[in-house]
């Protein structure tokens, strides 16, 4: 009699699990873990990691808000701080691979740290996203496991080249940093400045990323009398460029154009004050653009969120997020290779179009380019949403203003 | 050769190198007192810049910077006599006996700590204060107002600072402990409260280039860097302990990385600072106004 009861009171537990449906086995699993390296301290991009972090866990939030990955485990974000510089990014993914054991790792920012922690990635099979890193180098060396969903250096020279045709600039100062990203532009400037047949003189000027004078380097390129000058800094050299060339006189009486999208954060005025005026600058990301369904629906929740608009690195992050979830589930495994290939041969709904890896020549190896766009702020405080869009002409909804003369 | 970009060139060093020899200046004068170098001193130019950043943002309006700018010294004088008092001071009377060992590690560790401070209080963003005066021209050099007035607040600065050291009773102690330590304690001096001061004072003088300089350089963690290593060169090159070594050996590298800028390429400007030093290292290596220590 007591071994009936027991058999029942057994069989009436197994009931109750099994009643329970998904729910229960899903408490036990343990969460999937991502890897978000980005810089989050000086000399990096700090400001640049924050977005890339914020816009990652909206995206973990929202995945996990909709049941999880491979049959309801969550998905949990490990963040670790590459301060920008390869020997902290080395030490950060190898955490990230053997302590914290994670799937994946997106969030890189600096081309140079990108560089340094894609053999570690081969090594430890995880594959490893750059989110805003965009030396040409990183995709050609045609690795397993290094995907980008970002804008290489090529097409960013191929663009400011015919923009520079179609305004007929002749004499170009390119100043630039001394680091992968500030080395490439110039590389492929010097390159790209043949192969397109621009009728321009080119100057280029490198300088160390850690001096904070400018003075010597814009005298230098203001006495050469340009009428274009490129800013290839990243982080506090934009805007270290910005402010000196405008102390020398040298902007805005002379245009320039910033390598990437930078100006479109909400500290860019704070730093600059009125000298931010008539500069033109890279984005990926315009507030008027449309969206896939995703990404209205991540732009409406940051607005919310955050009280502003998103800027590209939390876009791209948020993507990366979501499509490495879509991945597990179409792979059906959180372990290095069926994830890429999953990655390889599926399609990803991104923020503004589909996300697809593909086998490409050259650089664009498991690459996916999004769509670069010139703005110029017109006056002072402009809010980056008022901004137009001066290049390309398919896309334009204003032409270049030069500054008044002082 | 253009004499025009050549004269822009040398106007340039000379302002800044003027600008950051306040740094050596600070650096030099903890050595020649305490006998130790204070590796952390970009880290007190970096809180230097904070406060008077956090000063104009919230209790005075931006254009009364030249109040905000004594209050940043003061503040970041009270937190070098602390942190002497605290951290420093158990060198000299705890019986340690490797008191150059002890110091250098207190104070990167100090500078690690301050830099990971700055990041967890204000964030790792740059921020900039408004500029405190419009861009003109000195000479032939267009320069911006705010370097025009850091120059000017750097020679007042070194002035006073020279009239402190050769006028008054508390700078003829500075000069009597850095002679001897030993022999002005037998004249009643508390040499350790001295010390104190002395930290407070090496300290205030590259806050005030920091608060200075904060709407041209920014402000952010790790904006001393820079400075602490413009700082250390000139004092090699002026000679460790020389106060107008700081000042000239300032000028000089100033002068020297704007003639490599016009002569080879501005790219390398950094660099010519350091030929500099090494053929003085080689040639005069108590650089050019230091003197070889005298043994018994």
């Amino acid at each position: 009699m007591r071994g009936r009861t027991l058999t029942t009171k057994a069989a009436a537990v197994l009931v109750a699990i099994v009643a329970c449906g998904p729910t229960a086995p899903a408490l036990a699993q343990k969460p999937v873990k991502i890897g978000v390296l980005t810089p989050l301290s000086p000399p990096g991009d700090a400001s640049a990691g924050q977005f890339i972090v914020r816009g990652a866990k909206m995206a973990a939030d929202d995945v996990n808000a909709r049941g999880g990955v491979l049959g309801g485990r969550k998905i949990e974000l490990v963040t670790e701080d590459d301060s920008g510089t390869p020997e902290k990014g080395v030490a950060g993914f190898r955490k990230l691979a053997t302590l914290d054991q994670v799937v994946a790792v997106i969030g890189q920012f600096h081309s140079s740290v990108m560089g340094a922690v894609q053999e570690l990635a081969e090594q430890f099979k995880i594959p490893v996203f750059a989110t805003q890193a965009s030396a040409r180098s990183l995709t050609e060396k045609h690795l397993t496991y290094t995907f980008r969903t970002h804008v290489i250096d090529p097409d960013r020279v191929s663009l400011w080249n015919r923009w520079i045709k179609q305004h007929d600039f002749k004499r170009v100062a390119l100043i630039a940093e001394n680091t992968d990203y500030g080395v490439g532009l110039v590389e492929e400037t010097k390159r790209l400045f043949k192969s397109m047949d621009v009728q321009a003189d080119l100057k280029t000027v490198i300088f160390d990323r850690a001096v904070v004078d400018l003075t010597p380097q814009l005298l230098e390129i203001k006495n050469w009398k340009p009428d274009l000058v490129l800013n290839g800094g990243v982080g506090t050299p934009v805007y270290l460029v910005i402010k000196q060339a405008h102390d020398v006189g040298l902007f805005p009486a002379v245009p320039m154009l910033v390598s990437y999208d930078l100006p479109a954060r909400p500290e860019f005025w704070k730093n600059l004050g009125d000298k931010g005026a008539y500069l033109t600058f890279i984005v990926y990301y315009h507030p008027t653009m449309k969206l896939t369904s995703r990404g209205e629906a991540f732009r409406a929740k940051y607005r919310e969120q955050y009280k502003e608009d998103p800027v590209y690195g939390a876009l791209n992050a948020y993507a990366q997020v979501a499509l490495v979830a879509d991945a597990l589930n179409d792979a059906k495994s959180d372990t290095g290779e069926p994830l890429v290939k999953a990655l390889l041969s599926n399609t990803f709904e991104g923020w503004n179009g589909t996300i697809s890896f593909s086998h490409g020549e050259g650089p664009y190896w498991q690459q996916w380019t999004p769509p670069m766009l010139f703005l110029q702020y017109t006056k002072p405080e402009m809010p980056f949403g008022e901004a137009k869009i001066v290049f390309p002409p398919q896309f334009k909804t204003g032409d270049l203003l030069m500054a008044p003369k002082r | 050769m253009d004499a025009y970009l050549f004269s822009q060139y040398l106007l340039s060093g000379i302002v800044i190198g003027l600008i950051y020899s306040l740094m050596a200046l600070g650096i030099t004068f903890i050595y020649s007192i305490m006998k130790m170098i204070n590796w952390a001193m970009g880290e007190f130019y970096m809180i230097g810049s904070y406060v008077q950043y956090a000063l104009l943002v919230t209790l005075l309006p931006p254009e009364r910077w030249y109040l905000a700018l004594p209050l940043a010294m003061g503040a970041v004088f009270l937190l070098g006599v602390v942190t002497q008092r605290l951290l420093l001071r158990p060198m000299y009377v705890g019986g340690i006996e490797r008191r150059d060992e002890y110091a250098t590690i207190i104070t990167i560790a100090l500078m690690v700590f301050f830099r990971n401070l700055a990041i967890v209080l204000g964030g790792p963003n740059q921020y900039a204060p408004k500029d405190y005066a419009r861009a003109t021209t000195l000479g032939t050099l267009p320069i911006s107002g705010n370097r025009v007035v850091a120059l000017v607040a750097a020679i007042v600065l070194l002035t006073l600072f020279s009239l402190m050291v050769k006028q008054t009773w508390l700078g003829r102690a500075f000069r009597g402990a850095a002679q001897n330590r030993v022999g002005i304690q037998t004249a009643g001096i508390d040499v350790l409260r001295l010390d104190m001061l002395a930290f407070g004072v090496g300290v205030a003088l590259a806050a005030a280039a920091g608060a200075l300089l904060a709407p041209d350089f920014l402000v952010y963690p790790e904006n001393g860097s820079i400075s602490t290593f413009k700082g250390f060169e000139i004092i090699v090159i002026g000679g460790l302990g020389s106060i107008p070594g700081s000042v000239v050996g300032g000028v000089l590298l100033g002068v020297i990385e704007a003639l490599g800028s016009v002569f080879i390429a501005s790219a390398y400007k950094d660099l010519y600072g350091f030929v500099l030093l090494i053929a003085l290292l080689v040639l005069r290596p108590t650089g050019l106004f230091g003197e070889r220590e005298r043994t018994v």
